[in-house]
């Protein structure tokens, strides 16, 4: 017998078990703690069984890491500062994996002040570009009205459509048409679902989908004289608006309309979506953004934004969608911070009005005015300036062909492509485009098979229209400590949902507690001025008068006279406490006027319980 | 003097050099290229917890042969799928659980049921039964001639140990060839000789011992429950009973733990099962608490890490070590009360042997795939794996991996308990508010186990 425990005592002493029981039979822990290096066993058995270093628990974790030490839980706590642990390091191991972004950036600089570049034409930026490079500055000269342009997510397609119904999809770096037709009635809007493989187009009454080839496969009658189209590729939902003032949000993985939202504000032309939350704002005419979700039947936020019809709304994707840019056609342009409303962080007026704007990958704003596309770069468009001044400006260039109706960055690349009254016609910007794509995510040079495994993956990974809220970062996120507490000393002894009725009530301040008679004793005896106790018994009376009222009231002495006589150990603990502290302050209070003495240490003070 | 630079993506670096090659894929880890990547990691782990819960298909096979029900149960040491069963029409089988073949039977083996088997040396099986009589059989000549039914059921055992009261339960020393059984008293005999060498036994005690065990780690150490609601430690050596516990209910079964030589499981009448660490057998270390009627068998998987439980209420349940409740529950409609129950030896399966005579085998984790994995589902699996128990806390995730199907009278009867141990908490808690204060304090629910502690 004595062997066996021997032997159980090498794996694990009786003393490193886990704590359950009987804690005043065990050894405290103190300096007369016995070891277990006297035990010849353990001794020679902890020489093969030691952990590496690395894996050792005492390796330290890193200063970021949170320490979790408000939850009483020890196993979550310890499991959450692990995974917080984890997060920091892996953190820091993604700030050493951008050593292995291979690609280089665009960018276009001057030497000295007075030289500028926006004095740079398209010539000159397409000679300096590479062969590559230079496809991105295009002019396709095509009838029928002002056009509206839309590239798919990894850049490499792009489908525009005209005003009178002449619609085309093409990969314009292969330079292969994929459809091209002519719908011969007003669109008014397209956009790419997943990927190349259909568009849907917003045309005179209904919504339509085609595939890559222009077979017309779905007309969606739920979607009535659209104007805007969205598509949200996480979530696989098709968001339109149309001149009746609907918001509607359909499924195209199941085909189900999933939710339609009156926004009550009349016929709305401007939309677009945040990419990092898939909020949708909405332009409106009286001058308000909105921003919709599906799961809430109002706006999520409501804005003020110009005092005209807004024409044209774009969120920031550099920053997390945390900077949104509206134009108006009051002619002014403003930059939003998405986290604090109050106020534009920038204002300034744009000639001509009207004007449409787009933010590129890396954070460059274009705004289509009058006859010129402005772009303005990063650090001067989002830091807060009170004058009503446009920002710097990186690049202009003139476009003839008024109106200008739509502005698209091409992902990935220095492009930047502009429908107008004449066709389409696309720009060399240097430096607004991600260089490094992630193929997991959007690869421009993706085949066939790619696209289909990706297709899968994406549609097993939706994610469900309910998650859509402003804050992207909610799901997996811990939950608020609760506003109710039973604690006493600290100690969470019994939940809420176990505590007897009226003991919830008494937690929940709804509890009446007129005639405990405890009142004096439990009350706070800090707050004693005169006044104070002559409002408080003031109330105290109107309550009572209060409490007469009605019927039963025998039942209810009778109640309350029980309840006297129940002792709660709880409430005599909470009792206990507020008379010891109350003792302590008016022993300090007594030290500090000098009534009474500090109290002298004493060699006996070894032998008091401290408690 | 302007500089410019527009950004170009070389295609040769992007596209396969020739074609068949493998595509080059390229990787930016910015969090701006990855939106909505926890709430897609969700619904992934969703996606995997429903994978689970779809590809959960535990049961493997049912051992046909017994015509009663299977009392007990007994792995060969040093091998992985050969199973002794015994059952109470006194038949004896040993089967080969992997090509699901009897490689040995006897159909009387006993008068009356056959109460335990267990594997002796070389090969041998010893049996005993309520006909006051130990067996031992050979079983290694009948290995060689392949037939299916096995051979005449007539088979003489090699010898017989003849006993003064019906046997209970019967253990074999790992190394020496002694071997223990438990009737109205304990008591040791050696494979020669046909009597037993000694009783160990309380001198006051007049208890029917139900089951018997050696210690794995140190071979001399005896354990034996009986139906005074003891449990006893003996060592062989000194011949005495060293320790004795009462608890407040009868235990069914035990098993001792294969890794960690002092913990030892016992199955509880009193719906629970027990750990105790024998170094200090006041408290036991964990209540493991699910099934709904006695637990009538127990068995450790040999890694030591979760064991295998069969109860009155016609369920297996397979506990993790240390976590007591929620536990892995299998049923089926035509499973009777489960009265043996066995991990195999590598830990894959589980076996149980219940009162319609059939021993089933079970998977230890009900959405293992059986036979050969490629490294990539390998790895998906492994994922699956981590998402799970990285998302464990949501909600969601959570009630899909927690949810077991139970049969309704087994559902009805977990709600019943549930009911009557809260109103019994109720009554306790309003009976404690009502007297002095301190006078009655409330007692930790591993502190009623045991009543009183021999040593």
């Amino acid at each position: 017998m004595d062997s066996l425990i021997a032997k159980a005592d090498a794996i694990r002493p009786l003393s490193k078990r886990r704590r359950t029981d009987n804690q005043h039979a065990r050894p405290k822990p103190g300096p007369s703690k016995k070891t277990t290096a006297d035990d010849p066993t353990a001794a020679s058995v902890s020489q093969h069984t030691a952990l590496p270093r690395s894996l050792r628990p005492s390796s330290p974790p890193p200063e970021e890491a949170k320490k979790y030490s408000h939850i009483h839980n020890k196993k979550l706590r310890t499991d959450l500062a692990r995974q917080s642990a984890q997060n920091a390091r892996s953190k820091r191991l993604v700030k050493d994996a951008e050593l292995l972004l291979t690609e280089e950036a665009g960018l276009m600089e001057v030497d000295g002040d007075l030289e500028k570049t926006w004095r740079v034409g398209q010539d000159e930026i397409a000679a300096a570009a590479g062969q590559q490079a230079a496809q991105g500055r295009q002019e396709w000269k095509l009838d029928g009205g002002p056009y509206r342009v839309r590239y798919t997510k990894n850049g490499r397609h792009i489908a525009i459509v005209g005003k009178t119904g002449h619609v085309a999809t093409f990969d314009w770096q292969a330079g292969t048409m994929h459809a091209e037709l002519q719908l011969r009635e007003t669109c008014r809007d397209i956009t790419f679902l997943q990927d190349h493989s259909h568009f849907a187009v917003a045309q005179n009454k209904y919504v339509f989908i085609y595939d890559r080839d222009g077979v017309e496969l779905h007309k969606l009658k739920s979607h009535i004289e659209p104007t805007r189209l969205e598509f949200l590729p996480y979530h696989w939902l098709l968001v339109s608006v149309g001149n009746a003032g609907y918001l509607k949000y359909q499924d195209t993985s199941t085909g189900q309309l999933v939710v339609e939202h009156r926004t009550k504000l009349g016929a709305c032309h401007t939309m677009c979506q945040n990419p990092h939350n898939a909020v949708i704002h909405l332009g409106h005419q009286n001058g308000t953004v909105t921003l919709w979700t599906p799961n809430l039947p109002h706006p999520a936020v409501r804005l003020l934004a110009h005092l005209g019809p807004v024409a044209s709304v774009s969120v920031d994707p550099s920053s997390a969608g945390r900077y949104m840019a509206t134009a108006g056609q009051d002619g002014t342009v403003k930059v939003w911070d998405c986290r604090n409303w109050k106020g534009a962080i920038r204002t300034w007026n744009a000639r001509g009005g009207n004007a449409v704007i787009d933010w590129s990958q890396k954070g460059a704003l274009s705004v289509a005015t009058g006859g010129s596309v402005n772009v303005y770069t990063k650090p001067a468009i989002q830091t807060p300036f009170a004058p009503v001044v446009a920002p710097p400006l990186y690049l202009t260039h003139p476009v003839p062909h008024r109106p200008l109706s739509s502005l698209r960055f091409c992902p990935f690349q220095d492009i930047l492509t502009i429908g107008h009254s004449k066709g389409v016609s696309g720009i060399l910007v240097p430096g607004v485009g991600e260089p490094n794509f992630d193929s997991s995510e959007a690869d421009p040079f993706e085949n066939k098979k790619a696209r289909r495994e990706r297709e899968v993956k994406s549609l097993l990974d939706k994610i469900q229209p309910d998650a859509i809220v402003l804050d992207p970062d909610f799901i997996g996120s811990l939950a608020p400590p609760p506003k109710l507490s039973t604690a006493v000393d600290g100690q969470h002894d019994i939940p809420y949902a176990r505590l007897p009725r009226h003991e919830r009530l008494k937690v929940s301040g709804k509890a009446d507690e007129t005639e405990d008679g405890d009142e004096d004793d439990t009350s706070d005896g800090q707050g004693g001025e005169g006044d104070g106790q002559a409002r408080k018994g003031a109330s105290k009376a109107e309550k009572e008068k209060k409490k007469m009222r009605g019927k039963n009231k025998t039942l209810k002495r009778f109640l309350r006279k029980q309840r006297k006589n129940v002792i709660d150990p709880r409430a005599v603990a909470v009792r206990a406490k507020l008379e010891k502290e109350r003792e302590e302050r008016r022993k300090a209070k007594a030290i500090a006027s000098g009534a009474e003495q500090p109290r002298k240490p004493s060699a006996l003070d070894r032998f008091k319980r401290s408690s | 003097m302007v500089k410019i630079n527009v950004l170009q993506h070389a295609p040769s670096s992007h596209l396969p050099a020739r074609p068949g090659d493998p595509t080059p894929t390229s990787r930016n880890l910015d969090p701006l290229m990855h939106p909505f990547a926890r709430a897609r990691e969700r619904t992934r782990a969703l996606n995997a917890a429903k994978m689970e819960r779809m590809f959960a298909k535990p049961f493997v096979a049912s051992l046909e042969g017994h015509v009663d029900a299977v009392e007990t149960m007994a792995r060969k040491p040093d091998t992985l799928d050969i199973v002794a069963s015994g059952s109470w029409d006194g038949g004896l089988i040993l089967h080969d659980v992997s090509r699901r073949k009897r490689l040995f039977q006897v159909d009387n083996a006993h008068k009356g049921k056959v109460s335990g088997v267990c594997f002796g040396q070389q090969g041998r099986l010893l049996s005993c039964g309520v006909d006051r009589n130990i067996k031992l059989w050979d079983t290694e000549a009948s290995l060689d001639d392949d037939d299916f039914g096995a051979g005449p059921s007539q088979r003489k055992p090699v010898s017989i140990f003849p006993g003064k009261f019906a046997f209970n339960s019967i253990d074999h020393h790992r190394y020496d060839p002694l071997f223990a059984t438990a009737s109205n008293l304990v008591q040791v005999w050696d494979e020669t000789k046909s009597a037993a060498i000694s009783n160990l036994t309380l001198p006051t005690s007049t208890e029917t011992v139900t089951a018997i065990r050696f210690n794995l780690a140190e071979a001399s150490v005896l354990a034996s429950i009986g139906s005074d609601r003891s449990f006893t430690l003996y060592d062989i050596r000194t011949g005495k009973a060293e320790r004795r516990i009462i608890m407040q209910m009868r235990s069914n079964a035990l098993s001792w733990s294969p890794t960690f030589p002092t913990s030892v499981l016992l199955a509880s009448e009193d719906h629970n099962l027990y750990t105790f660490d024998i170094r200090s057998l006041n408290t036991p270390t964990q209540i493991y608490k699910a099934h709904v009627a006695a637990v009538m068998s127990c068995d450790w998987s040999p890694t030591g890490l979760e064991f295998v439980s069969g109860g009155w209420d016609r369920t297996v349940r397979i506990w993790k070590e240390g976590r007591g409740s929620a536990p892995e529950v299998y049923h089926t409609k035509r499973m009777q009360r489960v009265m043996s129950t066995l991990f195999t030896g590598d830990s894959r399966f589980v076996l149980s042997g219940s009162d319609d005579g059939n021993v089933r085998v079970w998977k230890a984790h009900a959405s293992d795939k059986l036979g050969i994995i490629t490294a990539r589902e390998r790895a998906a699996i492994e994922y699956r794996e981590s998402l799970k128990s990285r998302w464990k806390a949501d909600s969601e995730v959570s009630k899909i991996s927690r949810t077991r199907h139970l049969p309704k009278p087994v559902h009805k009867a977990s709600q019943l308990k549930r009911t009557m141990l809260e109103a019994q908490r109720v009554k306790e808690e309003r009976r404690r508010k009502h007297t002095r204060a301190g006078e009655h304090k409330p007692k930790a629910e591993r502190k009623k186990v045991v009543i009183t502690e021999h040593s």
